[in-house]
């Protein structure tokens, strides 16, 4: 029997940014009915390719055909014609207008009288937009800007699929996601597949797409691997078709255990997000923080980064009493700090990796605390930059010239420049791919072998589970419970979560 | 070629303008004394700009500057003609600028106002202010101490140019140093690496240790001192003083560091970039004006050009 015509076939994809090729050849042969993982390092051409098929970008060559007819997609409108769908993270949302306004965005508003909007059949339209995906905790006519991360994509995704489509193409669609959001939305994609329509799923973690995609495309240096049926395969063959060699081990052991010397406590501590809290951590120690978006994980580190107000509790750091009143005192007091958006809160883009690298240090970086020395300032980045395993030119470089993984990395030679003794780490390897991540994993080794304490708060269970000594769930603003990390099982820590029994044994 | 065009467009517009006015004016353009002549007529709005350049490192902007600049001169002229040394007089007028200025710092920075309404505001309060002040008179003639005067008069002789003796003004002198002082904060020293940090990402500059709200805070006081410096500059030129006075620097301003930003590498304000701006605004005036161009027309001019190496600047980039 002759396979089905696929639903989307682009042949012989090729296109080079002033002489450098950035697609060479990329085959993508998506199926009706499939969910399609295209994967790949970052700057292997992952987003070259969505935009070439969201008609944002022209390709130098392309053969496309949606089901079997050939297609030209030269604009936007083009592609969504042809019934492709596009979720993306930058995706145009407006937060001050309403949720359903946004849902609506770009189509025709109901009216009554052909003139007025009738704004209760566009709220009960979008409420039915959003109970597709199961999402009964938001309200359409709140404004979009009062919503946290994972549900303003939760919004975006529900108008993606306002109307059937033959293709939705998502770009890290969890990224912002908790894991049980992320669960509502692989269930919407199933029924999407069953329905006979496809999807491209774009996605850095793994073991989300070998659990819900059939097949991939793995893109690599700007040419394309099948994968074949991705049941077939094992995860660690997949990585190696993405980086091109096998790989051991997906996160670096411990050199040493955590010893006994105390570096950071928390006693009783209360902001306006959070409930008493306390805990202490060792030298060595990487105490994970799980929970689900919105349980004061962002809150906790904002208390010890001295960038929320306390109302109660204390802290101490090594022996000393520790009440940062401002980012500037905790980094003093050597407190570094990693933060969840890089793009919005941990770089400057147009300066210099130098430059945003000796931010945080500048005190230092610097004669009699005033005078510049860039030459001094850049030799310093170099070496940061070397034991970070950074890419770059050099350290003149703009940030907002590198990838995603390599500009995480100069959060992190920030972070580390100063010899911390307590690391705080908001998502550290979001949007990062699987190289660069294991290298920041290497560089959290790195520092809790110099005897630093880590913080790492991070909606990736996997990673929580293979970097942290122990974990810690909170819930609703406090911490529930703290347990070890070794010998964990993602659904146990899923259930803790959700504060529902789990099957282990205390 | 577009970037080539995006970078550089602004300086090869200056220098076709150069060209253009020494071809049409060879007798009297392209003289040393013309020049020092432009370095004088600019010199305000040099001292101006680059205190406005300070904010707008940061990405913020401060309209009340040609109203502080009046003001400044309306009040060390009222204490002058009250009697009191020109000394006390200019540090007065120099304190009342830095403390409006840091009024407009606190309004942006602690009260957390936009710059665009807070400035606004201010600029109309400074404004009211002088003629508060003054009563609404222009304060000149015997008010004023001649050695007040006589400052802008005069200047360091340069020697014989073509039998004509020139000299370069103080006021010029004046701009430069504030230029050199402006150079070295911005470029050299850490606090001018923290505002271009919090114009670059003001986010990401707090959560890496800078006190945002304090170095704003300064820098709106410095550019309040700037404009009283300004104002102060143009009362000595004219020996006189009234409450409208500076009121067209502020437009002229803001215009030269937009100017200059065509020609930084992301748009960014750079203190010698606005130097060329205010050039470049000053060349036009002074050659429009010796051509005998209706000075209408010269504001219609001025305001095209700068519409076009704006405009020429965003060619290329893509829309957010």
């Amino acid at each position: 029997m002759a396979p089905p015509t696929p639903l989307l076939a682009a042949t012989s994809v090729t296109k080079a940014y002033a002489g450098v090729p950035a697609l060479s050849g990329v085959n993508l042969v998506v199926a009706p009915g499939e969910i399609h993982a295209l994967m790949g390092e970052n700057g292997a051409g992952k987003s070259t390719l969505i935009k070439i098929l969201a008609g944002v970008v022209a390709p130098d060559t392309a053969d496309i055909a949606i089901d079997g007819v050939p297609v030209k997609i030269d604009s936007t409108k083009a592609a969504y014609r042809l019934g492709l769908r596009f979720i993306h993270q930058e995706f145009n949302v407006v937060p001050t207008l309403s949720v359903a306004e946004n849902i609506f965005m770009g189509r025709r508003y109901p009216r009554r009288a052909g003139f007025f909007v009738d704004w209760a059949a566009l709220n009960r339209e979008a409420q039915r937009a959003l109970d597709r995906l199961g999402i009964d905790h938001i309200d359409p006519r709140q404004n979009l800007g009062m919503l946290g991360l994972g549900d303003q994509m939760l919004v975006r995704i529900s108008a993606a699929l306002l109307d059937d489509a033959k293709l939705y193409v998502m770009d890290e669609p969890t990224a912002a996601l908790s894991a049980d959001e992320s669960q509502r939305l692989f269930r919407v994609l199933r029924e999407i597949r069953a329905s006979g329509s496809s999807v491209l799923y774009v996605s850095h973690r793994l073991d989300e797409v070998m659990a819900l995609c059939d097949k991939a495309t793995v893109l690599r240096d700007g040419r394309s691997i099948d994968s074949g049926v991705l049941s077939t395969i094992t995860h660690d063959d997949l990585v190696a078709l993405m980086i091109g060699r096998k790989v051991e081990e997906a996160y670096p052991k411990a050199a040493a255990a955590p010893r006994d010397t105390t570096v950071f406590s928390a006693n009783g501590l209360v902001t306006p997000g959070i409930k008493p809290i306390s805990f202490s951590l060792r030298e060595g120690e990487v105490l994970g923080v799980a929970g689900l978006s919105g349980s004061g994980q962002g809150e906790l580190i904002r208390a010890i980064f001295g960038d929320a107000k306390l109302t109660g509790g204390s802290m101490r750091l090594g022996t000393a009493p520790y009440a940062p009143s401002s980012p500037a005192a905790a980094w003093q007091s050597g407190v570094a700090y990693v933060p969840r958006e890089r793009r919005a809160q941990g770089l400057v883009m147009r300066r210099p990796i130098y430059e945003n690298i000796t931010l945080a240090h500048l005190r230092r970086q610097s004669r009699a605390g005033t005078w510049l020395t860039p030459a001094r300032e850049k030799r310093f980045a170099a070496d940061l930059g070397a034991t970070v395993r950074l890419k770059a030119v050099g350290p003149a470089q703009d940030v907002i010239e590198l990838s995603g993984g390599n500009q995480q990395k100069i959060v992190f030679a920030k972070a580390v420049a100063g010899n911390p003794r307590l690391l705080l780490l908001e998502e550290p390897t979001r949007g990062v791919d699987v190289g660069a991540k294991f290298d920041i994993y290497s560089i959290i080794r790195e520092r809790t072998a110099k005897g630093a304490a880590v913080i790492l708060v991070s909606s990736d269970l996997p990673e929580l589970i293979g970097i942290s000594d122990r974990i810690a769930v909170m819930r609703g603003g406090e911490i529930t419970t703290i347990v070890e990390a070794a010998g964990l099982r993602e659904d146990d820590l899923v259930n803790l979560c959700y504060g529902r029994p789990t099957g282990m044994v205390a | 070629m577009q970037h080539f065009i995006r970078r550089y467009g602004t300086l090869i517009g200056f220098v076709a303008i150069l060209v253009f006015f020494s071809v049409m004016l060879p007798g009297t353009f392209p003289t040393a004394r013309n020049w020092l002549n432009i370095t004088q007529q600019t010199s305000m709005l040099m001292v101006v700009a680059a205190g406005m350049t300070v904010v707008m490192v940061m990405g913020d902007f401060d309209l009340s500057v040609g109203s502080a600049a009046s003001l400044a001169g309306i009040v060390a002229a009222m204490m002058m003609s009250a009697g009191q040394p020109v000394w006390a007089a200019v540090s007065v007028a120099l304190i009342a600028g830095l403390l409006g200025g840091a009024f407009n710092g606190a309004m942006v920075s602690l009260v957390g106002i936009l710059p665009f309404i807070a400035t606004l505001a201010t600029m109309t309060m400074f404004s009211g202010l002088a003629f508060v002040v003054s009563g609404g008179k222009t304060i000149s003639g015997r008010a004023i101490p001649e050695e007040f005067g006589n400052f802008a008069r005069s200047g360091i002789p340069l020697g014989e140019w073509g039998g004509v003796a020139v000299s370069l003004p103080n006021l010029s002198i004046i701009a430069i140093a504030v230029i050199v002082a402006v150079w070295v904060l911005l470029e050299q020293t850490t606090f001018g690496r923290r505002l271009y940090a919090i114009g670059g990402n003001m986010e990401a500059a707090h959560l890496s240790g800078i006190a945002v709200k304090r170095l704003r805070l300064i820098a709106f006081s410095l550019t309040g001192l700037a404009a009283a410096g300004a104002g102060l500059m143009y009362a000595s030129r004219v020996a006189s003083a009234n409450p409208v006075q500076g009121s067209g620097l502020m437009l002229n301003a803001i215009a030269a560091v937009f100017l200059g930003t065509t020609m930084s590498r992301h748009g960014e304000p750079r203190i010698l970039a606005t130097v060329v701006g205010v050039i470049v605004l000053g060349v036009l005036d002074n050659g429009l004006t010796q051509m005998s161009v209706d000075s209408y027309i010269r504001q219609v001019l001025v305001g095209a050009l700068i519409l076009i190496a704006v405009g020429a600047g965003s060619i290329g980039q893509k829309r957010p």
